[in-house]
């Protein structure tokens, strides 16, 4: 499923956070979203599944403008559309399976108990976790938090996934695993993702396609290999990260 | 995990609530006692903190004033209108509502209810501010820099919360008896004068004394729960939330039992 | 300098009226599950309970106390029973307790809100196709106004009894020459003024938590600004409130004809 940003502005009151971005993705991709601190990722991000109305420009999912649709109209959107949050976001007083169930009994009315149960097994397994379905979040690590969100995402089978910094605060090795698994997940599920990240190492590891903001506006576009031969001074200082 | 633990009979469990219960209060009240001996100890040695003290001042006093004597005196005009109703009902007049209005808003109303306006403005600041500095680990920072945070968070804090209570219950009184005039003038037909001599009759300067000896117990027990429930602040924005509704509670309830010890006891000095 | 502030407030109730019109929409067109209803009502009062009887016990207590000393130089304690709990159903009861709620009740949940806004809890519910308004905030809402409506009353009756208890204590009456007295004073316009007002501090309550959590913003931070912001607004509304009800009992029941002033 593509999706194409054309032109896209977000204001906060008098502060411009999205100003005028557009970039296009094919179905299939893995486009990574870099940019400092407070360059309006997570609004983009929150603007494609409407969790915000974009001030002027337009989103065009699968051949359709989303950006002008109402709350109702979102519900089918969200289905196709699937985003993992920068917090683990899990709800505190489910269980992990009602957590990971959540969304199925929305968009799935028809399914039994016994198939959500073994969808949530399947899905969970899917991030490698297995035996905490009876456990609070709160019960579990950080770092499990986080991959159970991931599967809570997924399995409602979305068509495009979006990540809002799904690494940040984590440690090394649980960062190296959930940048595996969005790779694997990717390819084994078919969807397009976008990532947003401050990893410009992982970024040209499993990336198609990198954008990067600054001041609410694109100031690179392209694969990594390309990115490498940037002018763009930002860019260059995210590359001096990784070498 | 859970399987591994052996499970209490049924019997037990009433014993096992009880005295899991009675350990976490008795646990509690020994950091609070700890805590209160650093108070103590860090109110009567030096060095003193004047300037914070005066920064405080102005955030808890001055800054809360306008609210509270706006509530305040609406709450006063309300009682004593209600007041007045009581009055016709048992004596068939409404002769003696300055009167008792007075000596009803000096004795209860002005301290309680400016307490507990305190209470959500000030105590609920506190709890949020100490916790959001414990989380963010400043409270660590503090004592890495042989800093005390009970000397340098707490005391200017207390200090500054029983003046301002004490000076805020002054202004409060006086609104309230204003509002308790104007009310009576506008709805019972007394004129300002016949009002004041009413009311002189009944209510006398010990009576407004008390009422600042009250709102200094209650500006005093306000801070230091609140930073109490700071410093024991989970992580998290989970943590800062509980915190500072525990503190809320905690203030308020401790308000009301100890205006009604207060009350009893005063009862026999009036 | 008073601009910002006043700016502020109206910027808050605004907000809060076009929140409680979105709340309302949301109850017509699809209204919450009964369940979650019922298990918000049973939460809200099991943890409230013992609160806010206990300061009722107190208020009660206070204004016995109160009304004895005053009641003395008259020695016209034979009233004492009446005028003590009138006093305290129809107007410091009320008020005194729903203090208490605007913490157990206001705070606590405008916290729990704020932090499923700020641990974008409830962003993920909209996103995996559920409508916050409706799962979340509708019964709460609605859970609060009926729980905080019998938390108040609850609160009222131990009033009664604190009030009897002290009045034994400190005035040495007898239990039964104390309540035996409660009738003559306290009309069934008393009781019903009681009730407004409850029933009035509970729609506030409700409405002001569940749209100060609900609107929170910035992280841990946020989440203690919306706390103070709740227990303040709501104290504040609530004493404007108990201005509003008496103003409005006053004309109201006198039209109606049931016994007020």
């Amino acid at each position: 499923m593509s999706l194409e940003i054309k032109n896209l502005k977000k204001k906060f009151g008098e502060r411009t956070v999205l100003d005028g971005i557009s970039f296009i993705i094919p179905p299939g991709d893995i486009l990574f979203i870099l940019g400092t601190s407070g360059t309006g990722k997570s609004v983009l991000l929150k603007n494609i599944v409407g969790l915000l109305k974009p001030d002027g420009g337009e989103i065009w999912l699968d051949g359709e403008e989303i950006s002008r649709l109402s709350e109702e109209d979102y519900f089918l959107i969200r289905k196709k559309c699937g985003m993992v949050f920068q917090h683990p976001a899990l709800f505190d007083s489910l269980t992990i399976l009602e957590n990971v169930a959540f969304g199925l009994r929305r968009h799935y009315p028809n399914l039994t108990e016994e198939e959500i149960r073994t969808r949530v097994k399947k899905f969970l397994s899917l991030v490698n976790i297995s035996d905490v379905e009876e456990k609070l979040p709160q019960q579990i690590s950080y770092g499990m938090q986080k991959r159970v969100s991931l599967a809570r995402t997924v399995a409602i089978e979305p068509k495009v996934l979006l990540f809002d910094e799904p690494t940040t605060g984590l440690d090394p090795v649980t960062t190296n695993a959930i940048n595996q698994l969005i790779k694997n997940l990717s390819r084994t599920l078919k969807t397009t993702s976008i990532v947003v990240s401050h990893d410009m190492h992982c970024a040209l590891d499993i990336a198609d396609k990198i954008v990067v903001l600054d001041k609410g506006k694109v100031v690179e576009f392209g694969t990594p290999a390309e990115l490498k031969k940037s002018k763009v001074k930002l860019v260059q200082d995210f590359l001096a990260e990784v070498h | 995990m859970s399987e591994h633990i052996l499970k209490t009979p049924l019997v037990l469990k009433p014993f096992d609530f009880l005295g899991k219960n009675i350990l976490a209060v008795s646990r509690a009240l020994k950091s609070f006692g700890e805590y209160i001996l650093d108070v103590v100890h860090a109110l009567l040695t030096p060095p003193f903190r004047f300037k914070e003290t005066v920064l405080q001042l102005n955030l808890i006093g001055v800054n809360s004033a306008p609210i509270i004597l706006f509530s305040v005196s609406f709450a006063a005009a309300v009682t004593i209108l209600e007041y007045a109703y009581h009055m016709k009902l048992v004596i068939q007049t409404t002769a003696l509502v300055p009167g008792f209005a007075a000596l009803l808003v000096l004795r209860e109303l002005g301290a309680v209810i400016t307490a507990l306006l305190l209470t959500s403005r000030v105590g609920a600041g506190i709890t949020a501010e100490v916790g959001t500095m414990q989380i963010t680990e400043q409270i660590e920072a503090l004592k890495l820099l042989s800093v005390e945070p009970v000397r340098y968070l707490v005391i200017p804090r207390f200090v500054a919360t029983i003046l301002s209570s004490m000076a805020l219950v002054v202004f409060a009184n006086a609104m309230c008896l204003l509002f308790s005039m104007l009310v009576s003038i506008s709805y019972l037909g007394y004129s300002a004068e016949s009002f004041i001599s009413a009311m002189n009759h009944f209510a006398s300067f010990k009576d407004f004394l008390l009422s600042i000896v009250k709102a200094a117990v209650f500006g005093g027990v306000i801070p230091l729960t609140s930073c109490f429930y700071g410093f024991n602040c989970k992580p998290g924005a989970e943590g800062v939330g509980t915190a500072t509704t525990q503190s809320v509670v905690t203030n308020a309830v401790s308000i009301i039992i100890l205006d009604f010890i207060l009350t009893y006891l005063f009862s026999y000095l009036y | 300098m008073i601009l910002k502030p006043l700016v502020g407030i109206l910027d808050d109730i605004g907000g809060g009226l076009l929140f409680m019109w979105d709340l309302l929409k949301t109850a017509f067109r699809s209204p919450c599950e009964r369940k979650t209803l019922l298990e918000q009502i049973y939460q809200v009062s099991m943890q409230s309970l013992v609160t806010t009887a206990s300061s009722g016990f107190f208020v009660g207590a206070i204004l016995s106390v109160q009304f004895n000393i005053q009641l003395k130089e008259f020695s016209a304690l034979s009233v004492l029973g009446g005028l003590a709990t009138s006093g305290t159903i129809r107007e410091l009861g009320p008020l005194l307790i729903a203090f208490m709620l605007s913490g157990k009740v206001g705070a606590y949940t405008s916290a729990e809100l704020g932090i499923m806004r700020v641990t974008e809890q409830i962003d993920a519910m909209r996103c995996l196709g559920t409508n916050p308004m409706q799962h979340l905030i509708l019964p709460r809402f609605i859970g609060i106004i009926v729980s905080s409506f019998f938390l108040l009353l609850a609160g009222l009756l131990m009033s009664v009894l604190g009030g009897a208890v002290m009045a034994a204590l400190v005035a040495d009456m007898n239990l039964m020459e104390y309540i035996s007295g409660i009738p003559t004073f306290v009309t069934w316009g008393s009781v019903l003024n009681g009730l407004f007002k409850c029933c009035m501090f509970s729609i506030l309550l409700a409405a002001i938590c569940t749209y100060k959590g609900y609107t929170t913003t910035g992280g841990a931070k946020g989440v203690g600004r919306t706390v103070i912001a709740t227990a303040l607004s709501t104290m504040v509304g609530i004493v404007l409130m108990d201005w509003f009800t008496s103003y409005l009992s006053r004309n109201l029941f006198s039209v109606i004809g049931v016994g007020s002033v």
